[in-house]
């Protein structure tokens, strides 16, 4: 008795399962079950991203992400290309690659952001050279821009981007006037500089803010490219196996004398994330210069120094004349080697879609970043943008962009060692340290990381 | 005749069938990484074999270690910092947090209110705590500098870029905060029977007397317990040095912890092995801290 009734229930729910599928099926249209057929045929690509935040929050995401999407709608015939947001941004898909290539795996495609996966994703055989695809299309390769030759490894290039960290500095001529000091677009060689920095002391106007970390570092790797020889041991930067070196140690020289002692400590902060004071200093009219990249035209923008003021401006060197900037390319796109020829070949085309002059001029007409390309046509653009930032955003990318020499940052560089030169400019700034000792301290950390 | 004993009874079936899933998760969440922490520490394991840690061989067993203790300074320096962290808890905080203990349990005026109020740093986040102090810190608008600048005009202290005392402002961002062992030394102390009280108070003892001869020896394993706890706490600091410092100026403010951060996942070298052998050193440290409290307040032992 019991065992018909369980038979029974069984039945019914068999039949009611039968029925509720026939009725979902009967939910769709004849053209949708096709279309949802064609799509299970198309090959399909995950592309990760780090551009999570709310419009409100940060417009720059939602148009990357308006960018994303359109691009695969456009393609939504030959492939699905699924985009996808990680709220962790850039830093937690670098850490979820890192979980993935523990077991092998990798994402089809993921936009890193600057966080390096490449060593460690190379070295587990897990992601695609880039390098045959960009060496057969001639605009692939001016859309990577500086990417082509500083994402090149031992004949390979893992990574490229669409946006690159383009990095000068910022003035407000108000206060060079006020000061009778030369702007630094006169400039000729780093002794201007010199110059004008004491007139401004002399004047009782602080020349800049700084802190542990990233403008000062700024400034280290901008004097870095002052001559031939200092250029050719900054650019050894990622193999260097030693700090004594002459034109390091006259550097570091220039930093303790000419930069950190000319300030106060109230305008040298602790450094990290957190530590933004140069930058409210400079954007209040407290200092004269701001050592950060292209994308701070932003922070023009109703600042109490007024946006006429605020100038971008490239480093000297001592080469009369010749203008030094820095271009980071660093990790963006990175594709899994491990994805069928039709699923890579997409990828390939969406780097190329957003490496394209109209992303490129895109990125830049928004307020996004610097794009890499080199087929850009500033002039255009200039006169195309209405708003004041963005005329300052598109002046400082092109000044960067037309620079005589163009360099990677002190991190690219340098890679771990950036942490541990920062930590000494506290010591150079109260003369606890000499740039003698800290070349030791450096080797000495070479040394211990090997 | 002797009885003998079965083994697999219904009974021990049963107290096997529910110890397993405790021992299970022991296993899998805390022996198994454990294990493999100190496995690794004696291999090569970073970027380059990022899926296949590679035993260093006999011979080089112990090069991790060798290379951390003579050639590391950011090791030497972490170290030396959470030691130091470690004694400036059982000199500072335990004996600050029991004195407040000792007062609050007078139940003077207020004192409810003050004891909320003592361990409200230690509901909020360590994340909200470190950016307080770093704008209390802070060199352009920090009270500190202000108040140091009253004392000595032009002094312009900036106590996170100066490593004379980068080390004391981390120290002070947590070091007072007992809060949470303050309530366990209270509940302790409302537990003792007030008749004990009553009859010290019969015998002419003072209050001072009573806390230092009864109160005191009857709350030693619960003063144990909570000095492991912030001991514990000193060894494995890491927030407020991620949050307030970054491990600077000069990485004067490492801790172990934030070290093994560094080396293991703050570096593009992921150098897990050795970020393991500073964990080892950690685990080690750690029971060493805990064998000698409870040897020192026999907190095994009852009252």
């Amino acid at each position: 008795m019991k065992m018909r009734k369980n038979r029974l229930a069984a039945m019914s729910l068999a039949v009611c399962m039968a029925a509720a599928m026939a009725l979902a099926g009967c939910g769709k249209t004849d053209g949708e079950v096709k279309e949802e057929e064609e799509d299970q045929n198309l090959p399909t690509i995950t592309f990760t991203h780090g551009y999570y935040h709310d419009e409100s929050e940060w417009p720059a995401a939602a148009e990357m992400r308006a960018i994303y999407e359109e691009f695969a709608e456009a393609h939504k015939d030959e492939f699905n290309f699924v985009i996808k947001a990680d709220e962790g941004g850039a830093e937690g898909i670098y850490n979820t690659a890192l979980n993935d290539l523990s077991s092998g795996e990798f994402y089809d495609i993921a936009d890193f952001g600057g966080w390096n996966i490449v060593p460690v994703a190379s070295e587990s055989d897990a992601i695609l050279d880039l390098k045959p695809y960009l060496d057969e299309d001639a605009d692939f390769k001016d859309g990577v821009g500086v990417c082509y030759d500083q994402n090149l490894v031992d004949g390979k290039i893992y990574s490229v981007r669409e946006q690159i960290e383009g990095v000068g500095f910022w003035y407000n001529s108000a206060l060079f006037e006020q000061a009778g000091a030369q702007t630094p677009d006169q400039w000729q060689t780093w002794a201007d500089f010199d110059t004008a920095v004491d007139k401004l002391v002399e004047a009782g106007i602080m020349p800049f803010g700084l802190n542990a970390g990233w403008p000062t570092n700024i400034l280290l790797a901008g004097y870095s490219q002052r001559n031939e020889q200092s250029r050719a041991f900054y650019e050894s930067g990622a193999t260097v196996e030693s700090f004594d070196d002459a034109s390091f140690r006259e550097s570091l020289a220039f930093m303790q004398d000419n930069v950190l002692q000319k300030i106060d400590s109230a305008n040298f902060g602790p450094g990290g994330d957190d530590d933004e004071q140069y930058r409210t200093d400079f954007f209040d009219g407290k200092t004269a210069m701001l050592f950060n990249g292209v994308w701070d035209a932003g922070g023009a923008v109703d600042c109490a120094a007024g946006i006429e003021n605020i100038k971008p401006a490239t480093f000297p060197t001592d080469e009369p004349g010749k203008r030094a900037a820095l271009l980071s390319g660093g990790t963006g796109f990175v594709v899994s080697n491990k994805l069928d020829e039709q699923q890579t070949e997409a990828c390939i085309e969406f780097i190329k879609y957003m490496t394209s002059p109209e992303i490129a001029s895109r990125i830049i007409e928004k307020g996004i970043g610097m794009a890499p390309g080199t087929a850009i046509d500033y002039d255009e653009l200039l006169n195309k943008v209405e708003t004041d930032d963005a005329k300052l955003l598109v002046e400082a990318c092109r000044m960067c962009q037309k620079a005589d020499v163009q360099a990677l940052g002190l991190g690219n560089t340098f890679g771990d060692a950036e942490g541990e030169i920062q930590g000494k400019y506290a010591g150079l700034m109260d003369g606890s340290k000499t740039p003698e000792d800290v070349i030791k301290e450096l080797d000495d950390f070479l040394a211990a990381s090997e | 005749m002797k009885k003998r004993h079965r083994l697999f009874t219904k009974r021990n079936g049963f107290i096997c069938a529910f110890l397993a899933p405790g021992i299970i998760l022991f296993m899998v969440i805390y022996a198994y990484p454990l294990v493999n922490i100190f496995a690794t520490s004696f291999c090569r394991w970073n970027y380059k074999n990022f899926q296949s840690p590679e035993f260093l061989g006999w011979e080089n067993l112990f090069d991790n270690y060798i290379k951390m203790f003579t050639l590391d300074a950011n090791f030497k320096m972490a170290l030396i910092n959470t030691v130091k962290w470690v004694v400036l808890t059982m000199v500072i905080q335990i004996p600050f947090t029991l004195l407040v203990a000792l007062v609050l349990a007078k139940k003077p005026r207020g004192w409810k209110f003050t004891r909320n109020m003592f361990i409200i740093p230690n509901i909020i986040s360590t994340a909200a705590i470190g950016l307080i102090f770093l704008n209390i810190y802070n060199p352009s608008r920090g009270i500190i500098t202000e108040i140091c600048n009253m004392i000595s005009p032009g002094s312009n202290v900036n106590v996170l870029a100066d490593e004379k005392y980068a080390f004391w402002g981390v120290t002070f961002a947590f070091i007072l905060f007992g809060g949470s062992s303050c309530l366990l030394l209270l509940t302790q102390i409302f537990s003792i029977d007030p008749g004990i009280y009553e009859a010290a108070r019969v015998d002419g003892a003072s209050a001072g007397q009573i806390d230092r001869k009864i109160v005191l020896p009857l709350m030693r394993p619960m003063i144990g317990t909570v000095s492991i706890m912030a001991a514990n706490y000193g060894l494995l600091l890491y927030n407020e040095i991620a949050l307030i410092t970054g491990g600077g100026p000069d990485n004067a403010t490492f801790s172990l912890s934030y070290y093994i951060y560094r080396t293991a996942l703050g570096s593009t070298k992921l150098n897990f092995a050795r970020g393991n052998t500073a964990g080892v050193i950690q685990f080690i440290l750690g029971i060493l801290l805990v064998g000698c409290i409870n040897k020192v307040f026999r907190t095994d032992q009852g009252d």
